[in-house]
Protein backbone atom coordinates (compact mmCIF):
# COMPACT_ATOMS: atom_id res chain seq x y z
CA UNK A 1 0.00 0.00 0.00
CA UNK A 2 1.37 3.58 -0.57
CA UNK A 3 -0.79 6.78 -0.84
CA UNK A 4 -0.15 9.04 -3.97
CA UNK A 5 1.90 11.95 -3.35
CA UNK A 6 0.31 14.17 -5.74
CA UNK A 7 -3.38 12.86 -5.50
CA UNK A 8 -3.02 13.58 -1.30
CA UNK A 9 -4.15 17.17 -0.02
CA UNK A 10 -2.82 16.60 3.64
CA UNK A 11 -6.31 16.62 5.18
CA UNK A 12 -4.99 13.81 7.74
CA UNK A 13 -8.46 12.10 7.37
CA UNK A 14 -7.28 8.64 7.08
CA UNK A 15 -4.41 8.71 9.95
CA UNK A 16 -6.37 7.15 12.57
CA UNK A 17 -7.77 4.29 10.73
CA UNK A 18 -4.31 2.31 10.49
CA UNK A 19 -4.73 -0.53 13.39
CA UNK A 20 -0.64 -0.42 13.47
CA UNK A 21 -0.09 3.78 13.20
CA UNK A 22 1.79 3.58 10.04
CA UNK A 23 0.15 6.22 8.58
CA UNK A 24 2.64 9.56 9.11
CA UNK A 25 2.09 13.02 8.50
CA UNK A 26 4.86 15.25 6.83
CA UNK A 27 3.58 18.52 8.52
CA UNK A 28 3.39 22.09 7.33
CA UNK A 29 6.11 23.65 5.76
CA UNK A 30 6.53 27.10 3.33
CA UNK A 31 8.52 24.67 0.69
CA UNK A 32 6.34 21.64 0.42
CA UNK A 33 2.85 21.01 0.50
CA UNK A 34 1.79 18.77 4.00
CA UNK A 35 0.66 14.60 2.93
CA UNK A 36 0.18 11.46 4.46
CA UNK A 37 3.06 8.60 4.11
CA UNK A 38 2.48 5.19 4.80
CA UNK A 39 5.68 3.84 6.88
CA UNK A 40 6.55 0.61 4.58
CA UNK A 41 8.34 -0.84 7.60
CA UNK A 42 5.61 -0.79 10.06
CA UNK A 43 2.74 -1.25 7.44
CA UNK A 44 0.95 -4.70 7.64
CA UNK A 45 -0.97 -4.94 4.37
CA UNK A 46 -4.13 -4.63 6.08
CA UNK A 47 -6.04 -3.15 3.39
CA UNK A 48 -8.04 -1.24 6.11
CA UNK A 49 -6.79 2.29 5.23
CA UNK A 50 -8.12 1.55 1.62
CA UNK A 51 -11.39 0.34 2.04
CA UNK A 52 -12.20 2.35 4.71
CA UNK A 53 -12.77 5.12 1.72
CA UNK A 54 -12.36 8.17 3.77
CA UNK A 55 -9.46 9.59 1.64
CA UNK A 56 -11.30 12.71 -0.59
CA UNK A 57 -8.81 11.97 -3.25
CA UNK A 58 -8.40 8.04 -3.56
CA UNK A 59 -4.93 8.69 -2.91
CA UNK A 60 -4.27 5.40 -1.38
CA UNK A 61 -2.85 2.65 -4.10
CA UNK A 62 -3.11 -1.14 -3.10
CA UNK A 63 -0.35 -2.82 -5.38
CA UNK A 64 0.82 -6.28 -6.12
CA UNK A 65 2.85 -7.54 -3.61
CA UNK A 66 5.72 -9.39 -4.16
CA UNK A 67 7.56 -12.72 -1.70
CA UNK A 68 7.83 -11.82 0.62
CA UNK A 69 5.82 -8.20 1.80
CA UNK A 70 3.18 -10.43 0.26
CA UNK A 71 3.18 -12.37 3.91
CA UNK A 72 2.04 -9.31 5.24
CA UNK A 73 -1.17 -8.95 3.42
CA UNK A 74 -1.42 -12.99 4.05
CA UNK A 75 -1.60 -12.83 7.51
CA UNK A 76 -3.23 -9.76 7.90
CA UNK A 77 -6.21 -8.90 5.59
CA UNK A 78 -8.81 -11.45 6.01
CA UNK A 79 -10.07 -11.34 2.59
CA UNK A 80 -7.04 -13.55 1.33
CA UNK A 81 -7.69 -17.07 1.62
CA UNK A 82 -4.09 -18.78 2.93
CA UNK A 83 -2.68 -20.76 -0.32
CA UNK A 84 -2.09 -23.77 1.59
CA UNK A 85 -4.76 -24.21 3.82
CA UNK A 86 -7.34 -22.23 1.47
CA UNK A 87 -8.89 -20.81 4.55
CA UNK A 88 -9.43 -16.88 4.70
CA UNK A 89 -8.67 -15.03 8.39
CA UNK A 90 -5.65 -16.08 10.02
CA UNK A 91 -5.94 -19.30 7.57
CA UNK A 92 -6.58 -21.82 10.27
CA UNK A 93 -9.39 -23.94 10.34
CA UNK A 94 -9.18 -24.73 14.52
CA UNK A 95 -11.96 -25.67 16.32
CA UNK A 96 -14.44 -24.07 13.82
CA UNK A 97 -14.92 -27.74 12.05
CA UNK A 98 -14.06 -29.98 14.32
CA UNK A 99 -16.99 -31.72 14.46
CA UNK A 100 -16.89 -32.57 11.29
CA UNK A 101 -12.64 -33.84 10.52
CA UNK A 102 -12.20 -34.62 14.74
CA UNK A 103 -9.03 -31.99 14.72
CA UNK A 104 -9.22 -32.19 18.72
CA UNK A 105 -10.21 -35.51 19.81
CA UNK A 106 -10.82 -36.78 23.64
CA UNK A 107 -7.69 -36.80 25.26
CA UNK A 108 -6.25 -33.80 23.79
CA UNK A 109 -5.73 -30.16 24.91
CA UNK A 110 -5.95 -27.54 21.84
CA UNK A 111 -3.40 -24.86 21.95
CA UNK A 112 -3.32 -21.32 20.15
CA UNK A 113 -0.92 -18.57 20.41
CA UNK A 114 -2.50 -15.55 19.03
CA UNK A 115 0.87 -13.58 18.80
CA UNK A 116 0.37 -10.18 17.91
CA UNK A 117 -3.38 -9.96 19.16
CA UNK A 118 -5.28 -7.95 20.23
CA UNK A 119 -3.91 -5.02 18.00
CA UNK A 120 -0.20 -4.91 18.75
CA UNK A 121 1.32 -6.96 15.63
CA UNK A 122 4.31 -8.48 15.57
CA UNK A 123 7.55 -9.44 13.19
CA UNK A 124 7.44 -12.74 12.47
CA UNK A 125 10.70 -14.03 14.06
CA UNK A 126 8.87 -13.13 17.46
CA UNK A 127 7.33 -16.58 17.40
CA UNK A 128 10.66 -18.66 16.67
CA UNK A 129 11.38 -18.79 20.53
CA UNK A 130 8.63 -20.49 21.86
CA UNK A 131 8.04 -22.22 18.28
CA UNK A 132 11.91 -23.95 19.56
CA UNK A 133 10.53 -24.59 23.19
CA UNK A 134 7.82 -26.43 21.69
CA UNK A 135 9.55 -28.21 19.44
CA UNK A 136 12.22 -29.20 21.84
CA UNK A 137 9.27 -30.79 24.16
CA UNK A 138 8.16 -32.82 21.52
CA UNK A 139 5.10 -30.94 20.61
CA UNK A 140 4.23 -31.04 16.83
CA UNK A 141 2.60 -27.93 15.71
CA UNK A 142 -0.50 -28.11 13.64
CA UNK A 143 0.47 -28.64 9.97
CA UNK A 144 -2.46 -27.14 8.24
CA UNK A 145 -1.43 -23.32 9.61
CA UNK A 146 0.11 -20.56 7.69
CA UNK A 147 2.51 -19.59 10.13
CA UNK A 148 3.52 -23.89 10.84
CA UNK A 149 3.99 -23.85 6.58
CA UNK A 150 7.12 -21.31 7.04
CA UNK A 151 9.20 -23.33 8.93
CA UNK A 152 12.15 -24.38 7.71
CA UNK A 153 13.72 -26.28 10.51
CA UNK A 154 11.71 -28.58 12.52
CA UNK A 155 14.30 -28.73 15.28
CA UNK A 156 15.10 -25.27 15.71
CA UNK A 157 11.77 -23.58 14.73
CA UNK A 158 13.54 -21.48 12.21
CA UNK A 159 11.29 -19.63 10.02
CA UNK A 160 11.96 -18.49 6.13
CA UNK A 161 15.37 -16.25 6.66
CA UNK A 162 13.51 -13.96 4.40
CA UNK A 163 10.35 -13.82 5.78
CA UNK A 164 11.39 -13.43 9.45
CA UNK A 165 11.43 -10.17 9.70
CA UNK A 166 7.67 -8.90 7.80
CA UNK A 167 5.67 -7.12 10.08
CA UNK A 168 2.20 -8.67 10.31
CA UNK A 169 -0.95 -7.93 12.59
CA UNK A 170 -1.27 -11.50 14.42
CA UNK A 171 0.15 -15.23 13.82
CA UNK A 172 -1.08 -18.20 15.55
CA UNK A 173 1.11 -20.84 17.34
CA UNK A 174 -0.58 -23.59 17.11
CA UNK A 175 -0.78 -27.11 18.26
CA UNK A 176 -2.58 -29.77 20.02
CA UNK A 177 -0.77 -32.00 23.13
CA UNK A 178 -2.07 -34.69 25.04
CA UNK A 179 -4.09 -33.87 28.08
CA UNK A 180 -1.15 -35.27 30.10
CA UNK A 181 1.05 -32.82 28.83
CA UNK A 182 -1.00 -29.85 29.23
CA UNK A 183 1.03 -28.67 32.72
CA UNK A 184 4.50 -28.74 30.57
CA UNK A 185 2.38 -27.03 27.95
CA UNK A 186 1.75 -23.94 30.41
CA UNK A 187 4.96 -23.33 31.66
CA UNK A 188 5.99 -23.04 28.41
CA UNK A 189 3.40 -20.40 27.60
CA UNK A 190 4.41 -18.62 30.76
CA UNK A 191 7.81 -18.59 29.65
CA UNK A 192 6.81 -17.00 26.47
CA UNK A 193 4.73 -14.57 27.99
CA UNK A 194 7.37 -13.08 30.24
CA UNK A 195 9.93 -13.01 27.03
CA UNK A 196 7.97 -11.91 24.54
CA UNK A 197 8.17 -8.08 23.32
CA UNK A 198 4.67 -7.96 22.19
CA UNK A 199 1.20 -9.21 23.17
CA UNK A 200 -0.73 -12.76 22.76
CA UNK A 201 -4.18 -13.72 23.04
CA UNK A 202 -4.26 -17.57 24.73
CA UNK A 203 -6.83 -20.34 23.50
CA UNK A 204 -7.52 -23.38 25.19
CA UNK A 205 -9.71 -25.89 23.87
CA UNK A 206 -11.11 -28.94 24.55
CA UNK A 207 -13.89 -31.89 23.40
CA UNK A 208 -17.01 -31.55 25.42
CA UNK A 209 -17.41 -35.38 27.20
CA UNK A 210 -20.89 -37.44 26.94
CA UNK A 211 -21.48 -36.40 30.46
CA UNK A 212 -21.30 -32.28 29.55
CA UNK A 213 -17.83 -31.86 31.45
CA UNK A 214 -14.81 -30.42 29.75
CA UNK A 215 -11.83 -32.46 31.06
CA UNK A 216 -9.59 -29.81 29.51
CA UNK A 217 -10.49 -27.53 32.03
CA UNK A 218 -9.18 -29.59 35.04
CA UNK A 219 -5.66 -28.91 33.53
CA UNK A 220 -6.35 -25.03 33.43
CA UNK A 221 -7.83 -25.01 36.81
CA UNK A 222 -4.91 -27.14 38.12
CA UNK A 223 -2.28 -25.01 36.38
CA UNK A 224 -3.66 -21.88 38.33
CA UNK A 225 -5.09 -20.11 35.30
CA UNK A 226 -8.23 -18.37 34.70
CA UNK A 227 -10.52 -18.39 31.35
CA UNK A 228 -13.10 -15.77 30.42
CA UNK A 229 -16.49 -16.53 30.68
CA UNK A 230 -17.00 -15.82 27.42
CA UNK A 231 -15.80 -18.90 24.98
CA UNK A 232 -16.29 -20.36 21.43
CA UNK A 233 -18.51 -23.05 21.02
CA UNK A 234 -19.04 -25.48 18.25
CA UNK A 235 -22.54 -26.53 18.35
CA UNK A 236 -21.87 -30.60 16.76
CA UNK A 237 -24.39 -29.77 13.89
CA UNK A 238 -21.62 -30.47 11.26
CA UNK A 239 -21.18 -34.18 13.76
CA UNK A 240 -25.01 -35.27 13.03
CA UNK A 241 -23.89 -36.48 9.10
CA UNK A 242 -21.16 -39.13 9.44
CA UNK A 243 -18.40 -38.70 7.19
CA UNK B 1 -6.92 -19.23 16.58
CA UNK B 2 -10.04 -17.41 16.38
CA UNK B 3 -11.53 -13.92 15.77
CA UNK B 4 -14.49 -13.84 18.10
CA UNK B 5 -13.28 -14.93 20.65
CA UNK B 6 -11.34 -12.32 22.98
CA UNK B 7 -14.55 -9.89 23.07
CA UNK B 8 -13.35 -8.13 26.29
CA UNK B 9 -16.50 -6.85 28.88
CA UNK B 10 -18.54 -6.48 31.67
CA UNK B 11 -20.71 -9.28 31.32
CA UNK B 12 -23.83 -7.91 31.44
CA UNK B 13 -22.42 -6.86 28.13
CA UNK B 14 -21.01 -9.91 26.34
CA UNK B 15 -24.22 -11.22 28.02
CA UNK B 16 -26.10 -10.04 25.00
CA UNK B 17 -23.14 -10.10 22.63
CA UNK B 18 -23.15 -13.89 20.60
CA UNK B 19 -21.40 -14.30 17.41
CA UNK B 20 -22.36 -16.94 14.80
CA UNK B 21 -20.14 -18.68 11.83
CA UNK B 22 -20.93 -21.20 9.53
CA UNK B 23 -18.24 -22.50 7.10
CA UNK B 24 -17.15 -25.72 5.46
CA UNK B 25 -14.26 -28.31 6.43
CA UNK B 26 -12.28 -28.13 3.79
CA UNK B 27 -11.15 -31.21 2.63
CA UNK B 28 -14.09 -32.68 3.99
CA UNK B 29 -17.25 -30.63 2.71
CA UNK B 30 -16.28 -28.10 1.01
CA UNK B 31 -17.53 -29.54 -2.39
CA UNK B 32 -20.30 -27.31 -3.57
CA UNK B 33 -20.82 -26.06 0.21
CA UNK B 34 -21.38 -22.63 -1.14
CA UNK B 35 -25.68 -23.70 -1.94
CA UNK B 36 -25.50 -25.17 1.86
CA UNK B 37 -23.78 -21.48 3.07
CA UNK B 38 -26.91 -19.92 0.82
CA UNK B 39 -29.18 -21.84 2.90
CA UNK B 40 -27.75 -21.57 6.14
CA UNK B 41 -27.33 -17.89 5.43
CA UNK B 42 -30.88 -17.42 4.18
CA UNK B 43 -32.36 -19.02 7.64
CA UNK B 44 -29.72 -17.24 9.92
CA UNK B 45 -30.68 -13.73 8.40
CA UNK B 46 -34.39 -13.97 8.66
CA UNK B 47 -33.46 -13.71 13.52
CA UNK B 48 -32.56 -9.90 12.96
CA UNK B 49 -28.60 -9.93 13.68
CA UNK B 50 -27.65 -6.61 14.59
CA UNK B 51 -24.32 -7.29 12.23
CA UNK B 52 -23.25 -10.15 9.48
CA UNK B 53 -21.41 -10.73 6.86
CA UNK B 54 -19.67 -12.58 4.46
CA UNK B 55 -15.76 -12.73 4.39
CA UNK B 56 -15.00 -12.26 0.36
CA UNK B 57 -18.22 -9.39 0.59
CA UNK B 58 -17.41 -7.54 3.86
CA UNK B 59 -19.98 -6.61 6.52
CA UNK B 60 -23.75 -5.53 5.63
CA UNK B 61 -22.68 -1.98 6.25
CA UNK B 62 -20.96 -1.75 2.88
CA UNK B 63 -22.75 -4.86 1.31
CA UNK B 64 -26.07 -6.50 1.02
CA UNK B 65 -27.50 -9.94 1.00
CA UNK B 66 -27.59 -10.32 -3.04
CA UNK B 67 -23.67 -9.26 -3.02
CA UNK B 68 -22.90 -12.04 -0.06
CA UNK B 69 -24.91 -14.57 -1.88
CA UNK B 70 -23.42 -13.89 -5.28
CA UNK B 71 -19.88 -14.07 -3.99
CA UNK B 72 -20.37 -17.33 -1.33
CA UNK B 73 -17.43 -19.74 -2.16
CA UNK B 74 -17.15 -23.23 -1.11
CA UNK B 75 -14.14 -21.45 1.09
CA UNK B 76 -16.64 -18.57 2.32
CA UNK B 77 -17.21 -18.30 6.08
CA UNK B 78 -20.48 -16.64 7.40
CA UNK B 79 -20.98 -14.36 10.44
CA UNK B 80 -23.89 -13.16 12.13
CA UNK B 81 -23.97 -11.01 15.33
CA UNK B 82 -27.07 -11.62 17.74
CA UNK B 83 -27.91 -9.73 20.71
CA UNK B 84 -30.79 -12.50 22.15
CA UNK B 85 -30.29 -16.03 23.17
CA UNK B 86 -33.76 -16.69 21.95
CA UNK B 87 -32.59 -15.55 18.35
CA UNK B 88 -29.75 -18.25 18.71
CA UNK B 89 -31.78 -20.82 19.97
CA UNK B 90 -34.19 -20.38 17.23
CA UNK B 91 -32.33 -20.47 14.27
CA UNK B 92 -29.96 -23.44 15.71
CA UNK B 93 -33.59 -25.37 15.72
CA UNK B 94 -34.34 -24.78 12.48
CA UNK B 95 -30.50 -25.48 11.46
CA UNK B 96 -30.92 -28.87 13.56
CA UNK B 97 -34.08 -29.89 11.48
CA UNK B 98 -32.89 -28.78 7.96
CA UNK B 99 -29.33 -30.76 8.59
CA UNK B 100 -26.99 -29.38 6.61
CA UNK B 101 -24.37 -31.18 8.61
CA UNK B 102 -22.13 -28.31 8.27
CA UNK B 103 -20.38 -26.95 11.35
CA UNK B 104 -21.95 -24.19 13.43
CA UNK B 105 -19.83 -22.00 16.31
CA UNK B 106 -21.13 -19.99 18.20
CA UNK B 107 -18.95 -17.36 20.53
CA UNK B 108 -20.66 -15.72 23.80
CA UNK B 109 -20.46 -16.50 27.15
CA UNK B 110 -20.92 -20.34 27.51
CA UNK B 111 -23.09 -20.86 29.52
CA UNK B 112 -25.57 -18.72 27.57
CA UNK B 113 -24.84 -20.58 24.36
CA UNK B 114 -25.13 -24.01 26.59
CA UNK B 115 -28.30 -23.06 27.36
CA UNK B 116 -29.34 -21.88 23.70
CA UNK B 117 -28.19 -25.25 22.46
CA UNK B 118 -30.05 -27.45 25.09
CA UNK B 119 -33.33 -25.14 24.15
CA UNK B 120 -32.62 -26.29 20.31
CA UNK B 121 -31.82 -29.49 21.61
CA UNK B 122 -28.53 -30.15 21.17
CA UNK B 123 -25.11 -30.60 22.83
CA UNK B 124 -21.60 -28.51 22.95
CA UNK B 125 -19.23 -30.45 20.83
CA UNK B 126 -16.09 -28.61 21.97
CA UNK B 127 -15.38 -25.36 23.64
CA UNK B 128 -12.83 -22.94 22.93
CA UNK B 129 -11.67 -20.90 25.97
CA UNK B 130 -10.24 -17.24 26.40
CA UNK B 131 -6.99 -17.34 28.62
CA UNK B 132 -6.77 -13.80 28.30
CA UNK B 133 -3.91 -11.63 26.74
CA UNK B 134 -0.55 -12.22 28.53
CA UNK B 135 3.00 -10.80 27.33
CA UNK B 136 4.06 -7.06 27.05
CA UNK B 137 0.75 -5.81 28.09
CA UNK B 138 1.51 -2.40 28.95
CA UNK B 139 1.75 -2.20 24.74
CA UNK B 140 -2.24 -2.05 25.34
CA UNK B 141 -4.74 0.70 25.34
CA UNK B 142 -7.07 1.15 28.07
CA UNK B 143 -9.97 -1.51 28.86
CA UNK B 144 -12.33 0.26 27.59
CA UNK B 145 -10.77 0.99 24.28
CA UNK B 146 -10.15 -2.74 24.04
CA UNK B 147 -13.99 -3.40 24.67
CA UNK B 148 -14.36 -2.01 21.34
CA UNK B 149 -11.31 -2.70 19.31
CA UNK B 150 -11.39 -6.38 20.48
CA UNK B 151 -15.16 -7.35 18.54
CA UNK B 152 -12.89 -7.11 15.42
CA UNK B 153 -10.45 -10.13 16.24
CA UNK B 154 -8.30 -9.55 13.27
CA UNK B 155 -7.44 -6.55 14.99
CA UNK B 156 -8.63 -4.12 11.91
CA UNK B 157 -10.42 -1.50 14.07
CA UNK B 158 -7.77 1.10 15.25
CA UNK B 159 -7.55 2.02 19.05
CA UNK B 160 -6.57 5.59 17.65
CA UNK B 161 -9.79 5.66 15.40
CA UNK B 162 -11.97 4.67 18.33
CA UNK B 163 -9.90 7.23 20.97
CA UNK B 164 -10.59 9.59 18.16
CA UNK B 165 -14.33 9.50 18.24
CA UNK B 166 -14.33 9.61 22.10
CA UNK B 167 -12.58 13.27 21.62
CA UNK B 168 -14.86 14.43 19.12
CA UNK B 169 -18.15 13.37 20.91
CA UNK B 170 -16.98 14.81 23.92
CA UNK B 171 -17.00 18.33 22.19
CA UNK B 172 -20.25 17.31 20.56
CA UNK B 173 -18.70 16.69 16.75
CA UNK B 174 -19.80 13.33 15.40
CA UNK B 175 -22.90 11.02 16.15
CA UNK B 176 -23.03 8.14 18.21
CA UNK B 177 -24.61 5.81 16.06
CA UNK B 178 -22.76 7.15 12.43
CA UNK B 179 -19.28 6.20 14.70
CA UNK B 180 -20.56 2.94 15.79
CA UNK B 181 -21.21 2.06 12.13
CA UNK B 182 -18.36 3.67 11.04
CA UNK B 183 -16.26 1.43 13.15
CA UNK B 184 -17.86 -1.65 12.12
CA UNK B 185 -17.37 -1.09 8.48
CA UNK B 186 -13.59 -1.65 9.12
CA UNK B 187 -14.48 -5.16 10.36
CA UNK B 188 -14.89 -7.14 7.59
CA UNK B 189 -16.17 -10.61 8.91
CA UNK B 190 -19.04 -8.60 9.90
CA UNK B 191 -18.69 -9.88 13.77
CA UNK B 192 -18.08 -6.29 15.01
CA UNK B 193 -21.40 -5.30 17.73
CA UNK B 194 -22.46 -1.95 16.44
CA UNK B 195 -25.36 -1.58 18.98
CA UNK B 196 -22.58 -2.89 22.23
CA UNK B 197 -20.37 -0.07 20.26
CA UNK B 198 -22.50 2.27 20.65
CA UNK B 199 -23.12 1.95 24.39
CA UNK B 200 -19.56 2.03 25.04
CA UNK B 201 -18.66 5.03 23.48
CA UNK B 202 -21.34 6.98 25.24
CA UNK B 203 -20.26 5.28 28.68
CA UNK B 204 -16.10 6.33 27.51
CA UNK B 205 -17.31 10.00 27.05
CA UNK B 206 -19.37 10.16 30.18
CA UNK B 207 -16.83 8.76 32.04
CA UNK B 208 -14.36 11.48 30.80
Amino acid sequence: MYIDQEKCIGCQKCLNYCPVAAIEYSGRSKDQKAYAFINRDECVECAVCYRARVCPTDAFVQEALDWPRILRSAFSDPFNPHKGTNVPGRGTEEMKTTDITNRFPEGTIGIGLEFGRPGIGLRLKETEPVIRRLLESGIKLEPCNPLTELITDENTGQLKTDAANEKVLSAIVEFIAPLEQAEEVFDIIREAAQATETVFSLDIVGKVSADGSIPVMQEVEKAGLRVAPNGKVNVGLGRMVAK
Amino acid sequence: MTHSLHRKGEPSDLNRDFVVLSMAAQGFNNVQSADKLREIFNIIVKYEPVNYGEVFSGPIFRSSNEEMLKNMKDNSYIHFVFDEQEKVAGFLRELKEADYAMSVVVSGVVEEVKKACEKAGLNMHTVNFSGGILGNTGRLPEASVLEITTMCGHGLISANLVKQMVLDLKKGRGDYREYAIDLAKQCQCGIFNPDRAEKILRRMVDDQ
